[in-house]
């Protein structure tokens, strides 16, 4: 097929998604834009950004976000890659059940992730409470106190999304060659050093696209929030996603919701920079090999 | 090695006992009597076990009650909501998309910008949206939020699709080109047909995450009264608003109608999805 005629084809099989991309990406983008630089009496201004710094709920919503997400990602990344490679240990009849059990938070919506939480760190009431009692812990308020409210969104977060991390990593230890393993022990390398020196860097690529892609859907987050905390209490769960959601729908400032969803959207874009960079999409779609 | 096996089978029960134990307390609270849900300590086991909570509504204090049951008209809702949102985005959109991007307009440039796409966070374009809807007058309507669906499901199924393509060896549309098929009918009767597993992978992924999504549902189908076009997540989360601290029999029977549905199709499709919820980084 000659050039010209290709494109042709590939244009038409492509104008549905070139609606889609005009109607659901250039133009609520250019919507952000016009809303971001403009004053609610429409002449362009700066003054919704030059605002951000002296936002003071800005302020503890970035820093909440961080704490969230160092806390997130560390444990969803730890409990994960460990548990990944426990299973990939373990080779007896229990593997798939093991397995499936791992991957069933990933199938429950997260709105019923937070009622399950809700049920689960009740003051009292709550078998999480009850657990940590001997522990001196008993009649906490786990959701309701200022210090504590961030750290139980962080396991509620963690048990929905670890086993994301797990699901990665366990299938990037899947792909490491057995000859390698044979080599190994031909060479005499103890189990630790096998593991460190054949293991990891065959899984390289899996443990940096766990660690951007849990990255990214921790920060998009906003459902357990939402019906764990409602961003409180007072403003200690405030995290950017929901945030940009309360300057729209609760200030109704569009103007400077705008804003905020553009710093939203640096902040993504910036991972997703990061994820092409060390991962190759031309790998995974073989565009490369195709070209030639 | 033997006690090895054992220590590793002891703590991997540990750790899936502690993925599942949310989900058992949250049945096991849907079947116990009120008198039960309101004990400390906790009870593990109820001694009774009753089904009330589905259907009955134990508050005699407020007006508005409402009952796992009562979510029915919610589903019908999220179903079709999610069925023809991911239909559009599927066929329509995304596997004549991901097909031409793979065979014929090969941009890599392109396809970083559909995975950026399937990576925006819903409340960067929430507010736009919210604009878009309302000046087309589809608030609280099927077709508002099945148009902001499509705007999550597009991109992503596209994705997952490209990479499904890109798998079938192209000798196989040669011998159809040969064979006097129009690269339409390529598409359509060879390609297509070869990529089944990423079809219902899509479908699957893309129903699911319709039938969870909450904050567009919130803002575009948001009205005081249950209106025409209300999701289950929605009816959950006012359900949750109102009986945070009361009813949590009914609560957690609410939770299990939700759940419910999408927990059965991930489990039966497992192989089917690990490689769309990943985005492709695994290959199954």
């Amino acid at each position: 097929m000659q050039r010209g005629q290709a494109l042709k084809v590939g244009l038409v099989l492509a104008s549905p998604i070139i609606v889609y991309f005009v109607a659901f990406f250039i133009y609520p983008l250019f919507n952000l834009l016009q809303n971001a630089f403009t004053s609610s009496s429409g002449g362009f201004t700066l003054a919704n950004f030059q605002a951000m710094p002296s936002d003071p709920l800005l302020s503890v919503s970035l820093s909440n976000t961080a704490y969230y997400f160092v806390g997130s990602v560390a444990l969803e990344y730890s409990v994960g890659f460990g548990v990944a490679v426990l299973l990939y240990t373990y080779t007896g009849r229990l593997k798939s059940i093991f397995r499936t059990i791992i991957f069933l938070p990933l199938m429950v919506s997260p709105v019923v992730i937070g009622l399950m939480w809700l049920l689960m760190l009740n003051t009292n009431y709550g078998p999480v409470d009850y657990l940590l009692g001997p522990l001196g812990l008993g009649s906490t308020n786990w959701l309701g106190s200022q210090s504590l409210a961030m750290p139980s969104l962080i396991l509620a977060n963690t048990w929905e999304y670890s086993p994301f991390v797990f699901l990665i990593i366990y299938a990037g230890l899947q792909t490491v060659s057995p000859q390698l393993y044979e080599a190994a022990s031909v060479d005499g390398l103890t189990r630790f050093q096998t593991f460190r020196f054949i293991t990891l860097p065959s899984i390289r690529p899996s443990i940096v696209v766990a660690f951007l892609l849990n990255s990214i859907g921790v920060l998009k987050g906003f459902d357990l929030v939402y019906v764990l905390t409602n961003g409180g209490p007072g403003f200690s769960t405030y995290i950017l996603s929901f945030y940009t959601y309360v300057v729209g729908f609760s200030f109704f400032e569009t103007h400077y919701a705008a804003a905020v969803a553009l710093l939203f959207l640096a902040i993504i874009g910036t991972f997703v920079f990061l994820m092409l960079r060390f991962t190759s999409v031309e790998e995974y779609l073989g565009l490369r090999r195709l070209r030639t | 090695m033997k006690a090895l096996n054992l220590l590793v089978i002891a703590i991997l029960t540990l750790i899936s006992l502690i993925y599942l134990f949310p989900i058992y307390w949250t049945v096991v609270t849907s079947l116990k009597t009120n008198i039960e849900v309101f004990t400390h300590p906790p009870i593990l086991f109820p001694s009774q076990i009753t089904l009330s909570n589905f259907y009955v509504s134990v508050n005699v204090f407020r007006a508005v009650s409402q009952t796992a049951v009562g979510s029915i008209p919610w589903m019908i809702d999220s179903t079709i909501i999610a069925f023809v949102a991911t239909l559009v985005s599927t066929f329509l959109i995304a596997a004549p998309a991901a097909y031409a991007l793979v065979r014929y307009i090969k941009s890599v440039w392109l396809a970083r910008l559909i995975l950026f796409m399937t990576m925006i966070p819903e409340a960067v374009f929430v507010v736009p949206f919210f604009i878009i809807v309302a000046k087309v007058s589809l608030l609280n309507t099927w077709w508002g939020l099945i148009l902001v669906y499509i705007s999550f499901s597009a991109p992503f199924s596209t994705w997952l699709l490209m990479g499904f393509f890109n798998d079938v060896p192209t000798s196989v549309e040669e011998a159809a080109q040969i064979d006097g098929l129009s690269p339409y009918q390529i598409f359509y009767r060879v390609s297509l047909r070869l990529v089944t597993p990423g079809i219902i992978a899509a479908i699957i992924l893309s129903f699911i995450s319709c039938w969870n999504e909450l904050l567009y549902a919130l803002v575009i189908t948001y009205s005081p009264f249950p209106a025409g076009a209300q999701t289950v997540p929605l009816f959950l989360t006012s359900f949750i608003i109102v009986e945070k601290s009361f009813a949590w029999g009914g609560l957690a029977a609410a939770g299990i109608f939700t759940m419910l549905p999408t927990l059965i199709v991930g489990v039966f499709a497992q192989r089917y999805l690990a490689r769309g919820l990943t985005l492709g980084s695994v290959k199954g």
